[in-house]
């Protein structure tokens, strides 16, 4: 038994799952001891016969040249004019200001997209490619970087930052979670400078969560250019199979999916920049779009409480019982008791007993109506609030009696 | 530095009023007989230095504030050699102050050049204990140095702020493995001015684990260089023989031992205490349970406080059963006995210990567990329910008792165990023995190319650096025609998209524990965990597992999916599995061949099955059931050391190949004996069987005390009825892929082959007994043949002859 396939049988044993593989042709010593390791034996290096594709014709299928040892450089113009799916990349040119966005939304907005050799982090992980796209007057310009070697990393990282000014904010998607803080990674290890740690940073997944979650399956960028921009992919190269297309064209000088995901990551970017587009104008017409009209009162009363109350007011779609009760407490601080009223007195009467306690309150001190409040009193959670309130209801009705009777007994005639 | 230095002498002086020496009297007068050996270590008066004059004001002044005024002179020695730039061990008993020995090169650095330091306990309580009293040192002083644990329990949103404002993090080599290496970018600023690296309780990183953990310290290495830092290492350990050499293996780099403790001890009484004989015949004795529970009851009734060793935690949990039984009758009082071993969940284990050091408890029936440095407050005496299968482990054990320099009663019991037998008949050979070396095998290849895969995604590997001493070029050349890595220049670069440090498990080749789920009551709640290894002993569906003292019953095993739920049931028995082995002969290293015997080293596989389990009487211990263990086989590559004879040379030499058999199997059991002390190994890091090399059949003792062949589809074979008959005996390395006992065992052969030869001969029993070649049952009388004499018989053939 050669010691390669007893290593792998080893591996097993460690209850690390694995397959034997064939036995390789080398034989220095120590790697026949190594034998049996559980990873696949990758494809042998194309034969001579196969031609490996160099940087140089790389560079030329994706339309773009090298700028340094290992970096290729891709261009595209894309006039503001186009259309992508059913929506037009005219929208780029309004002023993106979400709710609560000051200063940030006047920048110059930079669209930032990588594709990596793993999606794990730490740093064994490396960008291989990072895509970027802002608007140049009438175009949309988007600007990739692909690595074609481990050598090209530190260049690669240079170009980018030296692509960015401190007048920028980015706009990513789950930028904040990954692409940053990996990007971060790479720069410390190839000690290259970066200033966009100091930038504003706007990570749209977020907002698209809040807004979209409880409709959409998931808030894949996939599935929002499909609910939100209207279109479908055709033969794209899924993202997950990022790490295996670069290694190919590492390993064997194989282009094709290499190109196809260089592909992939402008289309990515482009959907992102007019998703931040779409959404400033979603948030424009709420009602035009299947939108938690709740959660987006909610992001937007941060910033204007006025505005938010007057959204979820006027808004056609039937509330559920937080945009209820949200609706409810915003008409108090507006004072309008009757919106307000209405609306406890329907949740309570479905058992809602945080209801109960606006009602409670709301006899008690405004309308100080005693026994109503004591009614709603007993609706209520049970526990130190509810025997704290109905003590002090108590104690005032019993002062209340107390002063009836004193009065009434000073008013009776001696 | 939580013994104050000061005040301490003038205990010993009160010594004869002791309660624990009373106990020693005691046990001394009415057992007398049963005592083989005794030692008495003098009280020791402190030896002590004044405060180093290059100590910062701050630090000395916080010194003083906790009544230090003075140091033990092996923690001035320790200064002195950290101080000079030096890697440096410090090998002292249990409560010498040890912490104080790094803690303040550590904090006067951190004082005086904002330099930080990583601590690394074996244990994440460990940790949270070194934290506690950094603070109160830091809070005496004033001195604003930050200490923080870093483990698999800190927040997410609190570890930003251990990696950037911490002066000193408090981790553990598993996170330090999968939870800050791999990510030592975020890390930049903490690595940059790394300056002190400190181990402590390195003793436990033997075996497997410290095998892992020295790959892990070069790893750390790496990564300092990489960040330009070169940090210290100052460890710690309980006595071993070879720290320095330990040491150094660990980091990879020379280190100087500091051996001499200046601190003061209290007296210590040791006994070794052997069961009495219950039957001369079969040299069977008292169980060492029945002798502990009896010491331990003393002990409690006379008020005194200790703690109790077992070897499993069955054994815990069936100790911890007589003495509630005994004192913790009347539920309306606090329990007075505890439990405590793996398995139990953190805080379960906390509350314990701290319990523990209030004194709310005056007895535990432990594991290993509490055999490190938990603070579990002040012990008068501590019993040790069998040989804990190393010298160092069982002084790592008796220190437990008289930690605050009270006198302290230690009593090793002697199970029937053969190694116990032997150390309790050669009271010398204990009592005068070093201590164990602690063994790493820093270059195993698995654990070594896991590492190497490790380092490989943290930094990429340059030409000519070294990693371990195989040929790292080969190693990496390897990976890459496997597609992990990916070379480039003269750089090699990690190339795959996964986390490799998550499928690198430090303290078990096997991974994924198994959770226990009580689903008494329709409820599902977890109650313990069970490490991989252990489940198939312990979790089998039918199986009776206990925690403090309840019993539960497995109703279900769900192997892939870990789990294991049981309900509480009344069974007034407990279970004990029953396991055969069958091995392989897969490759000779070398090989010793003379006319009439073989040995041999080399490589096998090892196939263990769990055929079933028998049900055992509380008390009476009588057999009263067995059940079948449904569980898929456990595999193994190992190495082994075998011996063959000539099959003619048997033929002549016995009677039947029955007799043969049962001589083989005897020969084994004692040739474990030998090898296991000689090896100065845990027993169970050796295993033994007896078989045919390829595992068409191997021997096990029956029910009738024979030896029984049985194939691998588990059916008896006669002996008689086979055609080329070959017994082969094997000891075995216990751990997959070997970590480096069978090579000196072969070295070793012809002494261990005469010792166990001497071991059998000179056995006072007729036929054979647990001290020699294993129990023998009462029909023995009647075989018609000694089972000793056969054993004699195999041990003679394959002793080598110089011929």
């Amino acid at each position: 038994m050669t010691l390669r396939s007893r290593l792998s049988l080893l591996q097993e044993q460690a209850g690390k799952e694995r397959k034997p593989r064939p036995a390789s042709t080398s034989d220095s010593p120590l790697r026949q001891r190594l034998a049996g390791i559980r990873t696949a034996r990758i494809t042998a290096e194309p034969a001579a016969s196969e031609s490996r594709t160099s940087d140089e014709q790389l560079a030329k299928r994706l339309k773009g040249y090298r700028i340094a040892e290992g970096v290729i450089q891709i261009e595209q113009r894309l006039s503001l004019k186009g259309k992508l799916g059913q929506r037009s990349l005219a929208m780029l040119r309004n002023s993106l200001r979400l709710p609560g966005e000051g200063r940030e939304a006047h920048l110059r907005q930079v669209y930032v997209d990588t594709e990596t050799t793993g999606l794990s982090g730490g740093s064994g992980t490396v960008a291989f490619l990072i895509g970027m796209a802002l608007v140049d007057e009438d175009a949309l310009v988007v600007t990739q970087y692909l690595m074609t070697r481990f050598s090209g990393e530190s260049a690669m990282l240079e170009s980018f930052s030296q692509a960015l000014s401190l007048d920028d904010r980015l706009v990513s998607y789950n930028g904040k979670s990954f692409d940053l803080p990996l990007l971060l990674t790479r720069y410390r290890m190839q000690a290259v400078p970066q200033c966009f740690t100091q930038l504003p940073h706007l990570d749209l997944l977020h907002p698209v969560r809040r807004l979209f979650a409880a409709g959409w399956p998931d808030c894949r960028l996939l599935t929002l250019e499909d609910r939100l921009l209207g279109f479908r992919r055709q033969h794209d190269l899924p993202g997950s199979e990022a790490p295996a297309a670069w290694a190919d064209y590492l390993r064997q000088g194989r282009a094709e999916k290499l190109i196809q995901v260089v592909e992939h990551n402008r289309q990515d970017i482009v959907s992102l920049a007019l998703a931040h587009a779409m959404l400033v104008s979603v948030i424009d017409r709420p009602e035009a779009y299947e939108i938690d009209i709740v959660s987006l009162a909610q992001w937007l009363s941060a910033s204007d409480r006025a505005a938010a109350y007057a959204l979820l007011k006027s808004t056609g779609q039937p509330l559920d019982g937080r945009g209820k009760r949200l609706l409810a407490q915003w008409a108090r601080g507006a004072q309008e008791w009757d919106l307000a009223l209405g609306i406890w007195e329907e949740l309570s009467k479905q058992g809602c007993r945080q209801s109960a306690e606006e009602l409670a309150k709301y006899h008690e001190h405004v309308s100080r109506d005693l026994n109503v409040a004591k009614q709603y009193c007993q609706q209520m959670k049970p526990g130190n609030d509810r025997r704290r309130r109905l003590e002090r209801i108590e104690a005032k009705q019993y002062r209340l009696s107390l002063q009836t009777s004193l009065s009434g007994f000073a008013v009776e005639p001696n | 530095m939580s013994i104050p230095a000061e005040a301490l002498d003038n205990l010993t002086a009160t010594a004869a009023r002791d309660p624990a020496d009373l106990l020693a009297s005691r046990l001394r007068a009415e057992y007398g007989a049963r005592i083989t050996g005794e030692l008495v270590i003098p009280a020791k008066s402190g030896d002590y230095s004044p405060l180093p004059e290059d100590l910062d004001h701050r630090l000395a002044q916080a010194l003083r504030q906790r009544q230090v005024e003075r140091l033990y002179t092996h923690q001035a020695a320790a200064w002195a050699s950290v101080r000079s730039r030096r890697h440096t061990v410090i090998v002292t008993p249990t409560a010498s102050g040890k912490t104080l020995c790094y803690n303040l090169p550590v904090l006067q650095a951190a004082l005086q050049e904002k330099a930080k330091a990583l601590y690394l306990f074996p244990t994440k309580a460990l940790a949270q204990d070194q934290v506690a009293e950094l603070s109160a040192l830091n809070e005496a002083g004033e001195l604003g140095v930050k200490a923080f644990t870093f483990d698999g329990d800190t927040p997410g949103d609190a570890r930003k702020a251990v990696r950037t404002r911490g002066d000193i993090v408090v981790s553990n080599p598993d996170m330090l493995h999968q939870g800050i290496l791999p990510h030592h970018t975020k890390w930049a600023q903490f690595f940059e001015s790394l300056r002190y690296v400190v181990i402590d309780e390195m003793h436990s990183y033997r075996g497997v684990f410290g095998s892992h953990v020295a790959n892990v310290m070069r790893r750390l290495r790496r990564i300092c260089r990489f960040y330009g830092s070169d940090p210290l290492f100052i460890l710690c350990s309980a006595t071993i023989a070879n720290p320095a050499q330990l040491a150094g293996e660990l980091i990879g780099a020379e280190v100087n031992a500091i051996t001499d403790s200046g601190a003061p001890q209290g007296a210590k009484h040791l006994l070794l205490w052997n069961p009495p004989v219950i039957n001369p015949d079969l040299g069977i004795r008292a169980s060492a349970r029945s002798q502990t529970t009896r010491i331990a009851k003393l002990a409690l009734r006379q008020g005194l406080k200790s703690i109790v060793f077992a070897q499993s935690r069955l054994m815990v949990e069936v100790l911890t059963k007589y003495l509630k039984d005994a004192f913790d009758k009347d539920p309306r009082y606090p329990a007075r006995v505890a439990a405590y071993r793996g398995g139990y969940l953190p805080t379960e284990r906390r509350a314990m210990e701290r319990k523990l050091r209030e004194g709310k408890l005056d007895c535990v029936v432990s594991t290993s567990a509490l055999e490190l440095g938990v603070d579990i407050g002040a012990l008068d005496l501590c019993v040790l329910n069998g040989y804990p299968g190393t010298i160092a482990g069982t002084w790592q054990r008796l220190g437990r008792a008289g930690r605050r320099q009270r006198t302290a009663v230690g009593v090793l019991v002697a199970s029937s165990l053969p190694l116990d037998q032997y150390i309790i008949r050669n009271p010398d050979f204990f009592l005068g023995a070093s201590p164990e070396q602690a063994r790493i095998d820093p270059d195993q290849l698995l654990i070594l190319l896991d590492h190497i895969r490790c380092a490989a995604f943290e930094l990429p590997f340059r030409q000519g650096e070294a990693f371990g001493n195989e040929d790292l070029g080969d190693m990496l050349a390897y990976l890459a025609e496997h597609g992990v890595v990916h070379r480039e220049g003269d750089q090699w670069h990690w190339m795959t998209d996964s986390y490799p440090a998550n499928s690198v498990s430090l303290r078990s080749v096997a991974e994924g524990n198994f959770l226990v789920i009580d689903t008494s009551e329709g409820k599902q709640s977890v109650i313990a965990e069970v490490d991989y290894s252990s489940a198939p002993m312990t979790l089998y569906e039918g199986a009776i597992y206990m925690i403090q003292s309840t019993p539960y019953q497995v109703e279900r095993l769900d192997w892939e999916g870990r789990k294991a739920f049981v309900t509480r049931t009344r069974a007034d028995y407990y279970t004990d599995a029953i396991d055969y082995t069958r091995l392989k002969i897969l490759e000779r290293f070398e090989e010793a061949k003379q006319t009439q015997q073989a040995v041999a080293q080399g490589e096998v596989h090892l196939v263990k099955r769990f055929a079933g389990y028998k049900k055992i009487r509380y008390y009476s211990h009588e057999n009263v059931g067995y059940g079948n263990i449904d569980l898929p086989d456990q595999e193994m590559h190992t190495t082994a050391v075998w011996w063959q004879v000539n099959p003619q040379a048997l033929e002549a030499a016995f009677d039947s190949r029955q007799i043969a058999l049962d001589g083989f199997l005897g020969a084994g059991y004692a040739l474990h004996i030998v090898a296991a002390m000689r090896m100065l190994s845990e027993s169970r890091d050796i295993g033994r069987a007896v078989g045919d090399g390829n595992a068409r059949w191997f021997a096990t003792v029956g029910a009738n005390g024979r030896g029984q062949l049985r194939s691998a589809q588990d059916e008896a074979i006669d002996p008689a009825q086979l055609d080329h008959f070959t017994p082969t005996l094997f000891l075995y390395d216990n751990y997959p892929g070997g970590i480096g006992i069978t090579a000196p065992l072969y070295e070793d052969r012809s002494e261990i082959v005469s010792d166990a030869r001497q071991l059998v001969s000179e056995c006072g029993c007729a036929y054979g007994c647990p001290s020699c070649i294993g129990p023998i049952l009462a029909s023995d009388e009647v075989r018609g043949y000694s089972p000793k004499e056969a054993a004699l018989k195999v041990l003679l053939l394959v002793s080598e002859d110089d011929a």
